[in-house]
């Protein structure tokens, strides 16, 4: 990493820890972890199926919208303040410019996480705690996908409440549509869906293979099973090739969109 | 250093932003673009800074290639270049000093340099307090620190008198002498050319992305073929500093 780009690095980190929405939304984060961790201790016997799960079906929903919104900006915010000139005017490829601000904002997204899960861990018994303390980097690889897209929504868009508007679209559609919109198509068609077709759509969505795969982990398949619900996990090459595609894809977009912006025609 | 532009054309589709520029730019002057708003001035800083590539067409420094068809300006040459962008206005939750930090950071500039230049700006008091707070003027005083922060060999300005109260022209008016003194390059696009005439070595008047004249405001006064007028007495900005000055 060259010079300016850990300078962006570090500059990215110290302005989002002065940042109101990081800030709200760290302790909210907190908040909700610790209540479902006190929760899930005052349940006793059923701690163990009520505070991993719990914690997953919350970060599902609030992550990805962290990410979103803590990416939209990175590169429109500096467009409207007038400062992306001056950024990409330093001696620096624009690609490491984007992939600085990217990392930046996952160290300051990952310390959120920490924080949350790491405070909520201390109702918590030994043996829930290494659970809730295990879900840190899973977490934050669902926040890293996201967080990928939010920054090729800054690069494309030319004012800040635009992109803030497709970021809050784009949650709404993955987070609640998608589950919605393949529960409609097993409807219409009638079950003719095949499991592997189910299973697949699922794991195409982060938050959907984020979901089933912590799920399976912390419950168990036969638990999920006995619940009526058939999960069938994509292995682990396929795993790792839809995280890493949901990562780098749109931030590979996003710097080539940035590499070509002032090119003339 | 000498810049020069050679048949310079940048086009966005079917807008033509710079028609066949050539011009020359020479170090120990100030340059100044001039003309309405869309003549091409931000384009033709834009290209210097590698912010833009020529449709066809190429700039020179010294001789040497630097910003050719479809090619933007390499970072060896960025790396000379100091650039304040038009009505700059930094990140609201960053303090003055945490600004011209990131940037010191980025180009190998010591502390020592950051606290030097924020005296100078006038902005010692101001240093630890957050940019939202800030008046127009005093970002657009920051944005000048950023510019001059590593004494760079080229300094680009677009627009660089907007906003700035008398005591952050008197800055920019020392930052003109000291450059022009040591035989480096000022390169500013402004509106403003009753404020900058004086100062200026050099104005290029553009419209519509064309070049329509080249001068010292001397010699653009007489291809204008206007009557001349003389002035007696100091400008008010001299009067306004020396009124400052006797109240120190």
């Amino acid at each position: 990493m060259t010079r300016v780009a850990f300078a962006i690095v570090l500059h990215e980190l110290q302005e989002r820890s002065r940042d109101r929405w990081v800030l709200v939304v760290t302790g909210l984060f907190t908040l909700l972890a610790t209540g479902i961790s006190a929760y899930g201790v005052a349940t006793e016997d059923y701690s163990a199926i009520v505070t991993g799960p719990s914690l997953v079906t919350m970060a599902t929903f609030l992550v990805p919208l962290v990410a979103l919104v803590l990416g939209h900006e990175a590169i429109v915010g500096e467009r409207e303040r007038h400062t992306l000139g001056l950024l990409l005017s330093l001696p620096v490829h624009r690609s490491e410019v984007l992939l600085a601000k990217y990392t930046g904002r996952l160290l300051a997204l990952g310390l959120s996480l920490a924080l949350g899960l790491g405070l909520s861990c201390l109702f918590l018994g030994p043996g829930q705690r290494q659970v809730v303390l295990g879900l840190i980097s899973p977490t934050l690889l669902l926040g890293a996908a996201f967080l990928s897209v939010g920054v090729w929504i800054s690069t494309a868009c030319t004012r800040t409440a635009t992109a803030a508007c497709i970021a809050l679209a784009t949650w709404f559609l993955l987070v609640f549509i998608y589950d919605l919109a393949l529960l409609a198509s097993l409807v219409a068609t009638d079950g003719a869906l095949s499991q592997d077709t189910i299973t697949w759509a699922v794991s195409l969505n982060p938050a959907g293979l984020y979901r089933m795969t912590l799920m399976a982990e912390l419950i168990g398949v036969s638990s999920l099973q006995e619940l009526g619900l058939t999960v069938a996990l994509p292995g682990t090459i396929k795993s790792v090739a839809i995280w890493v595609g949901w990562v780098t894809i749109p931030l590979a977009a996003g710097s080539y969109q940035l590499s070509r912006e002032g090119s003339g025609r | 250093m000498k810049i020069t532009t050679d048949s310079l054309v940048v086009e966005y589709g079917k807008l033509r932003a710079l028609d066949c520029v050539s011009l020359p730019i020479h170090s120990g002057e100030v340059t100044v673009l001039t003309g309405p708003n869309g003549a091409g001035k931000s384009t033709l800083l834009g290209v210097l800074l590698g912010l833009i590539a020529p449709t066809q067409g190429e700039v020179r420094v010294d001789e040497r290639l630097i910003a050719a068809q479809g090619h933007f300006a390499p970072v060896w040459f960025r790396r000379q270049i100091g650039f304040l962008p038009e009505a700059v206005a930094f990140s609201e939750n960053m303090t003055g000093r945490q600004v011209l930090s990131f940037f010191a950071r980025a180009r190998a500039v010591s502390k020592s340099r950051v606290e030097y230049v924020l005296g100078w700006l006038g902005l010692e008091n101001a240093a630890s307090r957050r940019v939202g707070t800030y008046s127009r003027g005093m970002r657009q005083r920051l944005g000048l620190g950023v510019a001059v922060l590593t004494e760079p060999d080229v300094l680009i300005m677009d627009e660089p008198t907007g906003g700035l109260d008398q005591q952050g022209l008197s800055l920019l008016w020392e930052v003109f002498a000291e450059w022009t003194h040591a035989g480096r390059t000022v390169i500013i696009s402004s509106h403003e050319l009753s404020l900058i005439e004086r100062r200026a070595s050099k104005i290029h008047i553009f419209t519509a992305g064309e070049l329509r004249a080249s001068g010292t405001p001397t010699q653009l006064r007489v291809q204008s073929g206007l009557p001349m007028e003389m002035r007696v007495g100091p400008g008010l900005d001299e009067v306004y500093e020396a009124i400052l000055r006797e109240k120190r």
